[in-house]
């Protein structure tokens, strides 16, 4: 006797999660389009706005898998097979008293999943807030917001290659809940009620997955409990919908299976890995981050301009001029003479993207520039030869001052 | 009540672990499970009058894994 002799019906809270979450996506993607269109993207700071998209889309395609392994092939299933059970037992219930019984009604299982999966982007939040409140208490500096990235991107490294099984040693990246916290979980799972998927579904903040962990660690980065709970609500937002699908079909997953989702999650965390420890090596101005290396390697004739002949008007004199731009600084190589202390002309111009966090790690300058307007910095003589890296606070954006 | 521990080699991550401690909500005479996915391996408490160690072991690959005794 299985529920899956019964005919499956498209559930209305099927419907309206997925819509959700479509509308989500074209929402996000319409804001991240145009970044500089709106007062949100303002409001939002320098770049944190699409750091919310990426989170959202990590969340869809990651997230969701990762998530999947750690919480769903537990939780998810077990849930929705302990409303199958009840529903089961209710069906043996009317039978054995004479009542009629009604068709299975799928949205008996679907509706303590959504529950479910409210509670957990609910606590999700709270935690993001949480988190980013505390970042904001440790007042993180460039530097520290650098090392914390490339904690972050070996973490991530260390899980992506666990994954693949290269060395057990890589096991130890993957952090195993304590036991009573597990137990008391798969424990709570047997209870039937509507408040038992939502306290489920907050209590998963407890067993965060790989990809989890490090969204948690960028929100203590972003130093605000709003961006925090921004950046935690649009990445469990994206978790939603292969943990639905997964719930919602009550089938668990074979090992086989699973086998190949984490080999697609590796491949994706060890580039979002990779990606991350770039840009804390940007962040630090060190010359291994990957486009310090190939700007050495292949130089950039369009992309230079020297303080001497420079085509832009001079707002002093022998000052060096970069665009602030939403794409990033141009041009990304600027040409100095050494020995000589110059003006560093930084121009925005309706720049709302994370180029306005600007940072000089060599002579520890951090600034927020405004949307739009010229902001000036002083840079020492330096000798020839050197080389003064700039980026984004995020290290996404990056370029060089070279002295000659 | 006796003490034994079995190597997991397929497990692949932490909620494998999770799984596997499951099953002592699964049979009866099973005092407790601690498996660890670091270790890659299970070891489980259980009353022999009440339940036997095949049973334990079919409940294991029923969950999708082999296990292997490890001899102490």
């Amino acid at each position: 006797m299985s529920s899956k002799q019964q005919k499956t019906t498209i559930d209305p809270v099927v419907i309206i999660t997925f819509g959700v979450v479509f509308l989500g996506v074209a929402f996000a993607m319409l804001l991240f389009q145009s970044p500089g269109g709106g007062g949100v993207a303002a409001a939002a700071g320098a770049g944190l706005w699409s750091q919310i998209v990426v989170a959202f889309v990590t969340g869809i395609t990651t997230g969701g898998l990762s998530c999947l392994a750690v919480q769903g092939g537990l939780l998810a299933s077990s849930l929705a097979h302990q409303i199958e059970q009840d529903y089961l037992e209710h069906a043996a219930h009317k039978r054995r008293h004479g009542q009629k019984l009604q068709p299975v009604v799928r949205t008996s299982s679907a509706f303590p999943i959504f529950l479910f999966l409210i509670a957990k982007i609910v606590a999700y939040t709270l935690l993001g807030a949480l988190l980013g409140w505390l970042g904001s208490y440790l007042s993180l500096s460039p530097m520290t917001r650098a090392m914390l990235m490339i904690a972050i991107g070996i973490f991530m490294l260390g899980n992506a290659l666990r994954m693949f099984n290269v060395h057990p040693i890589f096991r130890y990246f993957s952090i195993e809940p304590p036991k009573f916290i597990t137990r008391y979980i798969r424990r709570t799972a047997k209870g039937t009620d509507t408040f038992t998927p939502l306290f489920l579904g907050a209590l998963t903040v407890f067993i965060p997955c790989g990809v989890t962990q490090a969204m948690m660690a960028a929100a203590l980065g972003t130093g605000s409990a709003v961006m925090g709970a921004a950046l935690m609500l649009a990445f469990t937002l994206g978790t939603s919908p292969v943990f639905f699908i997964v719930a919602y079909l009550t089938t668990e997953l074979g090992a086989r299976l699973e086998k190949f989702f984490m080999r697609f999650v590796a491949v994706v965390v060890l580039i979002l890995g990779l990606v991350t420890v770039n840009s804390g090596l940007n962040l630090v101005g060190s010359p291994l981050a990957f486009a310090n290396l190939t700007r050495g390697l292949f130089p950039s004739e369009s992309g230079s301009a020297s303080v001497t002949g420079s085509p832009q008007p001079a707002v002093s004199e022998g000052g060096l001029f970069l665009q602030v731009k939403n794409g990033g600084y141009f041009p990304q190589t600027l040409k100095a003479p050494a020995n000589t202390a110059v003006t560093l002309n930084l121009v925005t111009n309706q720049t709302y993207s994370c180029a306005r966090d600007f940072v000089i790690p060599a002579l520890n300058f951090y600034e927020l520039l405004p949307d739009t307007g010229t902001v000036q910095v002083n840079i020492p003589a330096q000798k020839a030869g050197s080389r003064l890296f700039f980026t984004c606070s995020m290290g996404m954006y990056t370029g060089v001052i070279l002295f000659e | 009540m006796i003490k034994k521990t079995y190597s997991i080699p397929d497990m692949h991550c932490s909620n494998c672990s999770m799984k596997l401690e499951s099953i002592e909500d699964d049979l009866p005479g099973i005092k407790e499970i601690n498996a660890s996915y670091h270790k890659q391996q299970m070891t489980v408490e259980f009353d022999e009058s009440q339940v036997s160690e095949a049973q334990i072991l079919a409940a294991v690959t029923k969950k999708g894994y082999t296990a292997e005794e490890q001899k102490m």
